[in-house]
């Protein structure tokens, strides 16, 4: 029995891996929560395919520790990737052989029980129709549907993908995209994205680490992460007499911060989201015409490019010493 | 054996039976081959029947079985060992076989039964030929006793899957396709003849792998295949199971540790 399904699907603990002189992973404290797409996010050498491969123990850690569905790892590994499927880098398979002859090599390896999985895995995917073709004759984007099928066999609790939407055209970014949120949202299962693209990320997770340099620089909710530390929540509000409304956001305890800009006024909220719509009855009702009450939608890009250059700023004095 | 180990030298089986180019070519070297001698001499017999024997018979089962057995045989299980070890890596999907959670050992053990499989289906093949011919061209030429002729099987199966094995295990540890196939080859149709025929090396040939399969062959290779080192029937046994232990050993570990 899965030892701890309340326990996170991913929990690593001051995690290194280092190869020479060279650290790749710089003691990784990563949870990533049952039931959700989880964003690993970060620029490309950033450790995101590193991270993985130790996870899933392709290669070894040089110090910390790791628990898989709740499974310590390496210890309990075998256990532990019961339930996990996993993508690393491109997925990759035996050319000669169909989609279907590739998934029932993995099938033996995995057991028994997972070969009454590969037909309905295929039509999960939409290859059933092709499945008995050759991988040579297959698109880029349908190897990683097949990828994706291959995962499946595990009927997994855990996907771990690897930069998924390598090669994908919009329309089969698009597919992909619905098809890990279905994943996600109708049967449940926890979904780890590598990624560079912080638009798919952000398209898709439901939460992201943003990882550089060997180092999880923040991690939270998309929402908090893009808005920032302090998870702030912002408005730009339209009125109709500028200075009065000033005057009474500035006075009012729903507000922290109100200054104009060239959209309105952008508000910065005291409490949740949900207090606009008292301060726009405190608008109105103080005889304030309200045009425009809009959330400020941050983009996660924006916080990519903040706490990335950040750690350049902070590497800088570092770097002087040596 | 298991069901899953069953299933998965199944597996692995499928791999081998689908790389059409391998089949195609270890069929050519244990079956083609004694078929463009058995067309020849037939051939040269229908012309000249004064100058060229008839192409059965048991002179010529015993010339067939060392084209098969010592080297014709051998050339074909190392293609194949060597593909069952390198193919996963090559194809980049060890990783995803190890990401199952399935002990490594495990995928390295398969991979031996499943070329021995293909290996000796492909020689066993070229034997059955072998023996089709021998009676049905012996002519009026004595045929190879039942004896003879089960020995000569047992020999060609135990030359062909001890090459087999081995080259299923250095491939392993070599992860290198090509690499494995030109040093398997060189070493079993170069350096071992040439080594076996250095005298001044004395009793160290024993341990020279050929020198070891053909103390066990039922028809003389002296002559054949360089010089043939005298040895007991235990000490050529003890050469193989340290060849096969070595080597299998070194596949094994490599597998283990290296990174996927």
């Amino acid at each position: 029995m899965d030892p701890g399904s309340t326990q996170p699907a991913i929990e690593t603990t001051g995690l290194t891996k280092r190869f020479g002189a060279r650290t790749a992973l710089d003691g990784i404290d990563l949870q990533v929560p049952r039931g959700c797409a989880f964003g690993f996010l970060g620029p490309n050498g950033a450790g995101k395919t590193t991270i993985i491969r130790t996870l899933l123990g392709l290669t070894h850690a040089s110090a910390g520790s790791m628990h898989l569905l709740g499974y310590p790892v390496p210890a309990e590994r075998a256990q532990a990737l019961r339930r996990v499927g996993a993508i690393v880098e491109e997925p990759r398979f035996h050319m000669h052989l169909s989609g279907r002859e590739n998934l029932r090599l993995v099938s033996a390896v995995r057991g028994p029980e997972t070969s009454d999985r590969i037909d309905p895995a295929l039509a999960r995917v939409g290859l059933a129709e092709r499945a008995g073709e050759k991988v040579k004759s297959y698109s880029m984007g349908m190897r990683q549907r097949l990828g994706v099928a291959r995962c499946l066999l595990a009927d997994p609790l855990l996907l771990i993908l690897d930069e998924p939407t390598n090669g994908l055209d919009p329309g089969g970014i698009q597919e992909f995209r619905e098809m890990i949120r279905a994943m996600v949202e109708q049967e449940g299962r926890t979904v780890f994205i590598s990624s560079h693209l912080l638009d798919e990320v952000e398209k898709t997770c439901d939460a992201a680490a943003i990882v550089d340099r060997g180092k999880i620089v923040t991690q939270g909710a998309i929402a908090d992460l893009a808005a920032g530390a302090g998870a702030r929540h912002e408005l730009i509000v339209g009125v109709d007499d500028r200075d009065r409304a000033l005057g009474l956001l500035a006075a009012s305890e729903l507000v922290l911060e109100a200054r104009p800009d060239e959209e309105g006024i952008r508000v910065v909220l005291a409490g949740e989201p949900q207090t606009a719509a008292l301060l726009n009855a405190q608008l109105v009702g103080a005889g304030v015409g309200v045009t425009r009450l809009e959330p400020v939608r941050h983009s996660l890009e924006q916080r990519f490019l903040q706490v990335t250059s950040r750690l350049d700023a902070d590497l800088v004095p570092e770097a002087v010493k040596v | 054996m298991t069901a899953i180990a069953l299933r998965m030298t199944g597996a692995d089986f499928l791999k081998l039976r689908r790389r059409r180019w391998l089949v195609l070519l270890a069929l050519f070297l244990t079956f083609g081959i004694l078929l463009i001698i058995y067309a020849v001499t037939v051939i040269q017999h229908a012309s000249d029947a004064a100058k060229y024997g008839p192409a059965g018979g048991s002179a010529n089962f015993r010339d067939g079985l060392r084209v098969l057995a010592l080297f014709f045989g051998p050339l074909a299980a190392i293609l194949i060992g060597v593909e069952a070890g390198t193919g996963d890596a090559s194809a980049g999907v060890f990783r995803d076989l190890v990401v199952t959670g399935r002990s490594r050992l495990a995928l390295f053990a398969c991979r031996v039964p499943a070329a021995l499989a293909l290996c000796w289906a492909v020689t066993v093949s070229g034997f059955v030929l072998l023996l089709l011919g021998t009676l049905v061209f012996a002519s009026n030429l004595p045929t190879p006793s039942v004896s003879l002729v089960l020995n000569g099987l047992g020999f060609t199966l135990l030359g062909t899957g001890m090459l087999c094995a081995i080259a299923v295990a250095f491939a392993s540890f070599t992860t290198s396709r090509p690499g494995a196939i030109v040093t398997l080859i060189a070493w079993q149709v170069v350096a071992s003849p040439l080594l076996a025929s250095i005298s001044s090396l004395g009793s160290a040939r024993k341990g020279i792998l050929s020198q070891a399969i053909a103390h066990f062959s039922p028809v003389s290779v002296e002559g054949r295949h360089g010089a043939t080192v005298t040895m007991s029937g235990g000490t050529a046994l003890i050469v193989l199971v340290l060849w096969l232990a070595v080597f299998l050993a070194l596949g094994a570990w490599r597998t283990r540790t290296m990174d996927a």
